[in-house]
């Protein structure tokens, strides 16, 4: 297999750090041979931030786990259970990386559509399990599976496919623009219907993202930029629950124990934490005093166990994932590979914006939505799919290296 | 495919121009403020507004607790321990967490020592919380932890343990579940007992539970130790002296108190029918009543010897004036008086020691109503004693203005006002101690007791020593009241009880005295409350429980003998006769 061969030059090369020529030659320009056959740098933030992940869902879940009857008072349920998702990843990103980003191409359409119609049959009821007065998860036996967050995946594909297909119209308001509006107006229909409002958000961010970085007409864009905007806000006032939650984050201190409880509880986590924290295991907000501290609010967590060296710490290693994210993209661009350095770049977008609003949102730079922290919270369909982007982004990166040394992709 | 894919890709013109170059790269700009946007707000929060998101914190979880003083011990005279407070757990539970197998239940149950049925509509009642067992010992409480039921939990508590059981039970009392007093010692000296909890900050989750100790706010102060001026010794020998009588008498209760004459402490005192204090199941009114405070009782003829006193210390009469009482029947009035026996004419000290109601009426007739008033009201009769017991009663004591000559008459002899026991037996502290009254103490007594106030002058307490020493001697009506070793004085008590303003065929036998007769060291004061088993005057119930006491006693606190021990004068057949005491009745 083209992976094991690629996984056993890496550690060869890995062990090779005392052949200096072959490390100064790796260091100098593009043009040679790269040193490695993957991005190291990705891979080593990548799981730095998976298993820092681990390790805060086990420490924030631990309290509520232990003291609840669903749970079964087992201490360690959710640390099993995010364990095997993370496991089944792995295992997932491993297969996804076998497949080239031709057929990754092929298969975007039919996917985008198949993740539409997931979102159709999450909303029939009596198919969909409704949690906390979200419909959002479809129950397939053991496990639930969360379609939206396999949408993000699909909408970086599809958008990517969308706009290579499209390359020369994209300058077209009509052609270029239009399709992809009135497909994304369908998504985020079908997502605020759940609702998902954390998910409507990324992925039409991905979705604009990629067709912006596609050449899309800048006028037009801002036009409708400003026009999503609006949007955005005439949804926000229509709906008290979302208004409620735009006032929560604006002062928490105004209504501390209604709508202000969580993102106060958040706030006080980081206030707790000072520069190096309370130390792992520590937390005194996990005690049943932060909700969804082991989900949305696990930064909260690490932010008081391990202080702001721990926020550092996580944000840096975001910025890194996104960073190389766009370096990989653009690495494709260069080599002509258009849909490869999209999705690359896709990807890297909803890493980006989804931690950074997640991040946001703990520290009450946002107002409070659901989302996940990715790559770290706790939540089975969420860290799955951000495996198998990692490993498709991993593809791209491995591609480029391949014809960069005159191989084929 | 894949290379005709590749072939049409980069041969298509349309592709020439590049997708431009800027775009990423405004994009990753954006991302990267982002970032720097949380790590700056990071470091407001974490390192600039750290303080007040603290304050906000502590706010919220962080609790003042209180930490429970452990209660004071109570110890008799000597140290010995009479209440000491031992460690206990309350098991309680979370009914909503405390989802049980039957079989759990059942094993619960069985330890706790309680109904299946009664367990489970504890768990099943509709509240928050629920206290499943209090007072549960540390052994079976830890048997409960070690199953490790869900929901079911425990908190120490404190359980008052009374080694002295129910000999000690009424002068002690009790306290309940929160360690508060109720009764008793107990309830009187409670502040000085339960000292002061202290203040711990801690911080809870927010179910509750500490999760860390931030500081010591104020340290519990333990309750002080209240040493009593009980000693367990003469109390446990007055006690077996009451159990016995109520064996032989079968009265309906009794009660004896005595006192030290040199300082006024009370050395002990007993009620039957009593408790045991660390079983509290299944008590009756009747077994807790402490009746040497709370019941006031119409006294009888052991109020003569203080008409005597007063007629004596005016100089109406002397102990040797003669006093006709004539065929043993008086009238005044519409009322007649009698006595059990026609005395003729007798010296005022036979008046006392025969137990003469005419004798004792003729006395008084020469004293004026107020001035009788006065004396009862200097002996304390008609004021509660303010010792701190709970329900203490003042007696009866009507203002002189009101007293008709047939009730000054009756009151010489001990009817028409009431009294408790602990009230007799101090008022016969002024015979005891030279005419004095020294109030009375539950405590021990360290320093020099207190100074009396003179009622009688020292004359004539030690004339009427000689009266009383008479009233327990051959002739006199108690002579079962004699001690071996030890001179004895005191006197009988044979009163009618009121039921329902009527005087029925139902009494109460006394006898309140003091020994030894020549340097008295202590008081004490019986009471048999209707005695059922046929005898029924003071002298034969109450004197001989009297007589026990006091040889104890005195023997306990290592009182020299003051009369050689020969065989007693009590002779079995003068039994009869010297009880035959001036029992009497108002009929009108």
């Amino acid at each position: 297999m083209k992976f094991a061969s690629t996984l056993t030059g890496l550690l060869q090369r890995e062990g090779g750090a005392a052949d200096p020529a072959r490390a100064a030659s790796g260091r100098l320009g593009r043009q040679g041979a790269p040193a490695r056959e993957l991005d190291l740098l990705l891979i080593w933030a990548a799981v730095g931030l998976l298993l820092l992940g681990l390790v805060m869902v086990y420490s924030a879940s631990i309290a509520i786990a232990e003291g609840s009857r669903f749970t079964a008072y087992q201490s360690h349920y959710f640390l099993l259970r995010h364990a095997v998702f993370l496991a089944v990843g792995i295992g997932l990103g491993l297969m996804a990386f076998q497949l080239p980003m031709a057929r990754w191409q092929q298969l975007a359409p039919a996917l985008f559509v198949a993740g539409v119609v997931l979102l159709v049959v999450v909303l029939i009821p009596g198919i969909g399990r409704e949690v906390n007065g979200a419909q959002r998860w479809l129950s397939l036996g053991p496990v639930n599976l969360q379609p939206s967050e396999l949408m993000k995946i699909f909408a970086a594909l599809y958008a990517a496919d969308y706009t290579v297909r499209k390359l020369d119209v994209m300058g077209s308001f009509v052609k270029g623009f239009v399709p992809m509006m009135a497909v994304i107006l369908l998504v985020g229909f079908l997502l605020l219907r759940e609702p998902d409002f954390g998910a409507f958000v990324v992925i039409t961010t991905i979705a604009f993202g990629v067709l912006f970085l596609g050449g899309v007409n800048v006028r037009v864009f801002v036009l409708l930029a400003v026009v999503a905007v609006i949007g955005f806000v005439i949804l926000i006032w229509t709906s008290p629950y979302r208004r409620d939650r735009i006032f929560g984050f604006m002062d928490p201190w105004q209504d501390a124990y209604g709508k202000g409880y969580q993102l106060s509880h958040s706030l006080i986590a980081f206030g707790r934490g000072e520069w190096f924290g309370v130390g792992l295991g520590g937390s005194v907000e996990k005690l049943f005093y932060l909700p969804e501290a082991h989900t949305d609010f696990l930064l909260a967590v690490i932010a008081e166990e391990l202080g702001f060296a721990g926020v550092l710490t996580v944000v840096a290693l975001f910025a890194l994932v996104v960073h190389r994210a766009f370096i990989i993209g653009r690495e494709a661009i260069k080599l002509e590979r258009y849909f490869a350095g999209l999705v690359a770049q896709g990807i890297g977008l909803w890493i980006g914006i989804q931690s950074f609003i997640n991040m946001g949102v703990n520290m009450g730079l946002l107002p409070t939505k659901g989302l996940t922290l990715p790559l770290m919270s706790f939540g089975g369909s969420g860290i799955v799919a951000n495996c198998v982007a990692l490993a498709i982004l991993l593809r791209v990166d491995w591609e480029n290296r391949q014809l960069l040394r005159g191989g084929r992709a | 495919m894949k290379k005709q894919r590749a072939v049409t890709f980069n041969h298509n013109p349309l592709l020439k121009r590049e997708l431009p170059a800027w775009r990423p790269r405004i994009i990753m700009l954006a991302l990267m403020g982002c970032s720097l946007a949380l790590v700056g707000r990071a470091l407001y929060l974490q390192g600039v507004n750290n303080d007040f998101l603290q304050a906000k914190g502590e706010s919220r979880y962080a609790r003042v607790l209180e930490v429970p003083a452990t209660r004071g011990r109570i110890t008799d005279r000597h140290g010995d321990i009479l209440a000491v407070s031992t460690p206990v757990r309350a098991v309680w539970a979370l009914p909503a967490d405390a989802r049980l197998e039957p079989a759990q239940v059942r094993e619960l149950a069985r330890l706790l020592e309680m109904n299946v049925g009664e367990l489970n509509a504890r768990l099943a009642a509709g509240r928050d919380f629920v206290y499943l067992k209090r007072q549960v010992p540390p052994e079976v409480a830890q048997a409960v932890a070690d199953l490790r039921l869900p929901g079911i939990h425990q908190e120490k508590e404190y359980r008052r343990y009374y080694p002295g059981g129910e000999v000690m039970a009424h002068i002690l009392g009790f306290t309940d579940l929160e360690d508060r007093g109720q009764e008793g010692i107990e309830l009187a000296f409670d502040k000085r007992l339960s000292g002061r909890a202290g203040a711990r900050r801690v911080i809870k989750d927010r179910r509750g539970q500490i999760v860390e100790d931030v500081e010591a706010i104020r340290p519990p102060r333990d309750g002080d130790e209240v040493a009593l001026s009980i000693d367990g010794k003469i109390q446990y020998l007055a006690w077996s002296a009451l159990r016995e009588a109520m064996e032989e008498h079968k009265p309906k209760a009794a009660a004896a108190v005595v006192l030290d004459v040199r300082t006024g402490e009370v050395l002990a005192l007993v009620n039957a029918p009593t408790f045991n204090p660390n079983n509290r199941a299944n008590l009756t009114g009747a077994q807790l009543r402490n009746r040497v405070f709370t019941d006031a009782f119409e006294p009888g003829s052991v109020m003569k010897p203080f008409i005597a006193a007063l007629a004596l210390e005016r100089g109406k009469v002397k102990l040797n004036t003669p006093i006709d009482t004539g065929n043993g029947r008086m009238t005044i009035g519409t009322a007649t008086i009698s006595d059990t026996k026609r005395h003729g004419v007798i010296t005022m000290a036979q008046v006392v020691q025969k137990s003469s109601n005419i004798g004792t009426v003729k006395m008084a007739q020469q004293l004026g109503a107020e001035e009788m008033w006065h004396l009862f009201d200097q002996l304390g009769f008609g004021t509660p004693l303010n010792l701190g017991f709970p329900g203490e009663t003042s007696g009866r004591l009507r203002p002189a203005k009101t007293w008709r000559p047939i009730e000054q008459a009756t009151m010489s002899y001990g009817h028409g006002i009431s009294t408790s026991l602990i009230q007799m037996a101090r008022a016969y502290l002024v015979f005891a101690r030279e005419g004095e009254l020294v109030p009375l103490s539950l405590t021990r007594v360290d320093g020099t007791p207190s100074s009396g106030r003179r009622v009688f002058s020292a004359d004539t307490a030690r004339q009427m020593r000689t009266v009383l020493a008479m009233a327990a001697g051959p002739g006199g009506t108690a002579i079962r009241a004699q001690v071996p070793g030890y001179t004895v004085a005191g006197k009988t008590g044979t009163a009618h009880k009121l039921e329902d303003g009527r005087y029925a065929r139902k009494y109460i036998s006394s006898f309140v005295g003091f020994a030894p007769a020549s340097d008295p060291r202590i008081v004490v004061a019986v009471m048999v409350d209707e005695p059922s088993a046929g005898q029924h005057y003071g002298g034969t119930v109450a004197a001989p429980v009297f007589s026990r006491i006091t040889e104890g006693t005195l023997r306990t606190l290592g009182v020299a003998p003051d009369m050689p021990l020969t065989p007693l004068q009590l002779a079995r057949r003068g039994g009869d006769e010297a009880a035959s005491e001036g029992s009497s009745r108002e009929s009108m």
